[in-house]
């Protein structure tokens, strides 16, 4: 099963790395976000770089686990090679939950882009206020947005309808997940649909640790509502792609010839 | 005892065409198909496009549910028992896709093995023996993309060999190769089926059934219509004569009355640039070219020629045209 981690990840990063749009997303996208939320906020007395950075971090997080999940299977598909991974003895759910953890791996780099552009373009000195519990964030929430596109990836190649919507949540989740600015500043019935979105909780527990504001829950509480969600998805994802599998080769739909 | 066995094996696609009024078609791609392989045979399957050969090799190789009936591989149902059944076959599907471009051909082959369960100390030392026995040590290390069709091809089967499989199915393995590269696969696939793999292989080059295959069957539009040695299915016509004659601007009508005649059994067009190469199936040999000219009118001659019936020929004989 080690095995099958390393490898699935070391073959997602070695992929991600050629892939032009996912670069973009990864690298391209948190830049210009970061760039103009700075240049436009920077002068007002509340402006909190850290808040910036983290959510510029989390815009290319969220894209990349959004476009790579939808997309993981019907990539295969495309490039002939899914047949040869279902038709394999290991875990289809365990090959593809293994690309995903490269893919949240790869997805670090628009948190370390961000921090740079923070820190040396602006010169802000972007200090996390619970280091301790940031980093407890950062596992927890990238752990719930792994859970995430492991839901993502069986619904995304099910129905093609809800490939094409999966592709426009991006921007909403930006705005429903409080990345950039608090959904404070949302209309109060958007409150419902943040709190079922794993992203909100992610924004939550590092908003919250990096830039010391109070949350309106307790950090505990948030991290317990973060493994729930993890939780949760796994336990949709596993019928899922059980579902997948058994339809596709009822149908005949592995491959596209 | 059979290695393989296919029992009344129905598989029916549905797909649907148009967005407000969906009109439903049904496509039957095998017709309640038996076929029984023995252990350690090399078995062909031949018939023209969408007879269903891949289709049987999706079924056997458990990516395809069957519609009705069933089929087991050493005994293993491909329904109930994939997994146990995957880690005992190997297959290869024809084509350059299926691999991944962005790494390397070792890459690949390390990625699989994981995939199949070798063990982490056998994974480098398997790898580097298959790439030897492909001929691909040299450029193992480059990217797939840049990789010929035959070296995708062969790296293919190097994945497919992996874990030591003992049933290995080959879809078209030499389809769009150049003649030494299929040449040499084919030598290959000759030396695995010597160390006694069951191989079961699908083409639509009747010389390398003939070459390679102990059995082969021929299906047509998902039924099996011939079943035996490449021998037996000469043999059914080996009453038969090929009268091939090399013409300039052959019409139809000519094409009409050859067939008309009572001596010639089919006739088979070529396209070859300008010309074209006709194929008569007849039990008279060259006693009938002369008429046959006659027949064909004023339509210009070149290159006649006479010989013995061959696999194609009894396929051809068989399925009663040539793709």
């Amino acid at each position: 099963m080690f095995g099958i981690l390393r490898s699935s990840m070391l073959l997602e990063l070695r992929q991600l790395a050629t892939s032009r749009f996912m670069l973009m997303c990864v690298i391209v996208q948190p830049f210009f976000v970061a760039i103009t939320t700075m240049f436009m906020l920077r002068h007002r007395p509340d402006f909190d770089p850290v808040y910036v950075v983290v959510g510029a971090a989390l815009s290319g997080i969220w894209s990349i686990v959004l476009f790579e999940g939808n997309w993981i299977i019907g990539g295969e598909r495309g490039a002939g090679t899914l047949e040869y991974l279902v038709g394999a003895p290991s875990s289809f759910m365990l090959v593809i939950g293994s690309r995903l953890v490269g893919t949240i791996v790869f997805s670090l780099l628009s948190m370390v882009l961000s921090w740079v552009i923070g820190a040396w373009l602006f010169g802000y000195a972007i200090t996390i206020s619970e280091p301790g519990g940031f980093l407890m964030s950062t596992a927890l929430a990238l752990v719930a947005l792994w859970a995430t596109g492991m839901v993502l990836a069986p619904l995304g190649i099910m129905w093609r309808t809800v490939s094409t919507f999966l592709t426009v949540l991006e921007y909403p989740v930006y705005a429903l997940s409080g990345f950039l600015f608090p959904i404070l500043l949302m209309p109060g019935w958007t409150r419902s649909v943040s709190v079922v979105l794993p992203p909100y909780w992610a924004a939550l527990a590092l908003h919250g640790t990096s830039s010391g504001e109070s949350l309106s829950l307790s950090l505990s509480v948030v991290w317990g509502l973060l493994l729930l969600s993890t939780a949760a998805a796994v336990a949709v994802s596993w019928p899922l792609f059980r579902l997948v599998q058994r339809r596709a080769r009822a149908q005949g739909t592995l491959a596209l010839t | 005892m059979s290695a393989i066995e296919l029992e009344n094996v129905r598989r029916i696609f549905r797909t649907s065409t148009g967005i407000f009024r969906r009109r439903r078609k049904e496509v039957v791609a095998l017709d309640r198909l038996s076929l029984a392989v023995g252990e350690g045979e090399l078995f062909g399957i031949l018939g023209p496009n969408g007879a269903g050969k891949t289709t049987t090799i999706k079924v056997l190789t458990t990516l395809l549910i069957p519609t009705e009936g069933s089929a087991r591989v050493l005994g293993l149902d491909v329904v109930r028992d994939t997994q146990r059944l995957r880690r005992n076959i190997g297959f290869v599907f024809g084509g350059e896709r299926g691999l991944y471009y962005r790494v390397s051909g070792r890459d690949n082959l390390h990625y699989f093995a994981e995939l199949y369960g070798l063990h982490p100390d056998r994974i480098g030392p398997r790898s580097e023996e298959l790439l030897g026995m492909v001929g691909l040590k040299d450029r193992a290390d480059e990217k797939v993309e840049g990789y010929s069709r035959g070296m995708k091809q062969r790296l293919h089967l190097a994945r497919a060999l992996l874990h030591d499989p003992s049933v290995l199915f080959l879809d078209e393995p030499t389809s769009g190769l150049d003649p030494i590269g299929a040449r040499e696969l084919r030598d290959t696939i000759r030396q695995l089926h010597e160390r006694g793999k069951t191989i079961v292989l699908t083409t639509h080059y009747m010389f390398e059934a003939d070459s390679l295959c102990d059995r082969v069957a021929v299906i047509n539009q998902g039924k099996l219509i011939a079943l035996g040695t490449p021998s037996d299915l000469k043999g059914s016509v080996s009453d038969l004569s090929v009268v091939e004659l090399e013409v300039f601007g052959v019409s139809a009508e000519a094409l009409t009355r050859l067939r008309a005649l009572e001596s010639v059994d089919s006739v088979v067009v070529e396209q070859r640039e300008f010309r074209q190469l006709l194929r008569v199936q007849t039990p008279h040999g060259e006693r009938i070219v002369a008429r046959l000219i006659e027949t064909l009118g004023g339509v210009e001659v070149g290159r006649v020629g006479v010989r013995e019936a061959t696999l194609e020929d009894a396929y051809v004989r068989l399925i009663g045209r040539l793709e």
